[in-house]
């Protein structure tokens, strides 16, 4: 083995793993015989101490607590607060949802029932083919008589087309047909009475039949 | 295990994997720079990047410890490009034990303490002063005992130009180093206190 043989693989010979038994001897042969490069592996061992010194003192060092609670912090902010934001997302699809839903749900209900009504009360005009003849078995059932006849226009209004008007049954308070501008007997202004109103497509009365 | 676990987000396997590599990847960054506050830094980036995907990580091509390594390898250069001046921060540790020097545990007397602090601040000045690729091969294999084999694996390099970066690490380092044996003592550096006065 040469000197620079030596420098290169005989200084590190106990830890190269990948040296032969042949080349160790060879290394150690050489430092036995060579001077010089007995002292610079004497040299080498002196740094190889230090360097040991070295990592003794270095060797029990680790990060400091902050940067793990740094690092928690960050897989917190990564990983939880997207999920609860999705959570809040998906419990506000939710409810919006919900609130749909229930919406909807009314809305049927309250169509079935303005249905119901109609059909209990076919008192539009424009529906007045059906005989009340049909209804007339069911006392409990109010049917106005969808006929024209027997109608007192109210004070102040003038005849006009009867399209879009309305027959509604209203009970009331005798009293009350003076607020409509009809004559009111004092005497039996408290009595109940049934009457039914032709209501214009304008939602204002127009004319009043008062029951026999 | 513990990296499936800490990808579907549980902080507890995610902590117990950073409390098992982070002292080894936090030594070879402050080693390799010199500097407390880099090797903090970089430690923390390895592990952010670990968090953020670490579908990086493919375990066919090796330990999750070789991986975090590798990276960090790579940050530490990184940081060396960037500033190539160096620190050696061998200030005591603070009382919570986080500062970022080292402690001499040793119950000689304090002048000994301080000629060996000295010293040891003298051959990691040495040790910093190489170039990177020497530094590198000399903190693997002298300062954490690694295998030619285990250093040459880790940089992805061939055995050979481990033992030669070796070889011109070492002939440097004991240039160096046997200057500074020979030379008389230098005084204490001026304090910045004595410096203000």
């Amino acid at each position: 083995m040469t000197c620079n043989e030596f420098e290169e693989l005989g200084l590190g010979a106990e830890r190269d793993a990948s040296l032969s038994d042949t080349q160790r001897a060879a290394a150690a042969a050489h430092a036995a015989s060579c001077s010089r490069c007995a002292a610079l592996r004497d040299s080498w061992e002196a740094t190889r101490l230090e360097l040991r010194s070295l990592a003794q003192a270095t060797g029990t060092l680790a990060a400091p607590t902050r940067v793990e609670m740094r690092l928690r912090q960050q897989f917190r902010t990564q990983y939880h607060t997207p999920r609860a934001r999705r959570m809040a997302l998906a419990a506000a699809w939710g409810l919006a949802a919900g609130a749909m839903l229930v919406g909807a749900v009314s809305w049927v209900r309250w169509h079935n029932h303005q249905q119901k009504n109609i059909a209990l009360t076919p008192n539009t005009l424009a529906s007045s083919q059906g005989s009340p003849d049909e209804n007339a078995g069911d006392g409990q059932t109010l049917v106005a008589d969808n006929e024209l006849s027997n109608f007192t226009l109210l004070p102040g209004v003038l005849p006009a087309e009867t399209d879009g008007s309305a027959i509604l049954i209203v009970r009331m308070q005798r009293g009350a047909l003076g607020a409509l501008g009809l004559p009111v007997n004092e005497d039996r202004a408290a009595e109940w009475i049934q009457v039914d109103l032709l209501v214009g497509s304008d939602g204002l009365p127009q004319a009043v039949r008062l029951p026999e | 295990m513990l990296l499936g676990r800490a990808g579907k987000g549980d902080e507890e396997a995610f902590t117990l994997l950073y409390r098992r590599h982070q002292a080894a990847l936090y030594r070879l960054a402050l080693r390799m720079s010199g500097n407390a506050w880099a090797a903090e830094e970089i430690v923390q980036d390895v592990f952010m990047t670990l968090m953020r995907d670490p579908k990086k990580y493919d375990p066919a091509r090796g330990t999750l410890g070789g991986f975090l390594y590798g990276v960090t390898r790579n940050r530490v250069l990184k940081h060396l490009e960037r500033s190539p001046h160096r620190e050696v921060p061998l200030e005591e540790k603070n009382e919570n034990g986080t500062g970022p020097g080292i402690v001499l545990v040793d119950a000689t007397t304090p002048a000994i303490q301080a000629e060996k602090r000295e010293r040891i601040e003298q051959v990691w000045a040495a040790v910093l002063d190489l170039r990177s690729e020497f530094r590198e091969a000399v903190v693997l294999c002298e300062l954490e005992e690694r295998s030619y084999e285990e250093a040459a694996q880790m940089i992805g390099c061939p055995i050979g130009t481990i033992r030669s970066r070796l070889h011109r690490g070492r002939a440097l380092l004991m240039a160096r180093l046997e200057i500074l044996r020979d030379s008389p003592r230098r005084p204490a550096l001026p304090t910045q206190a004595s410096v203000a006065k």
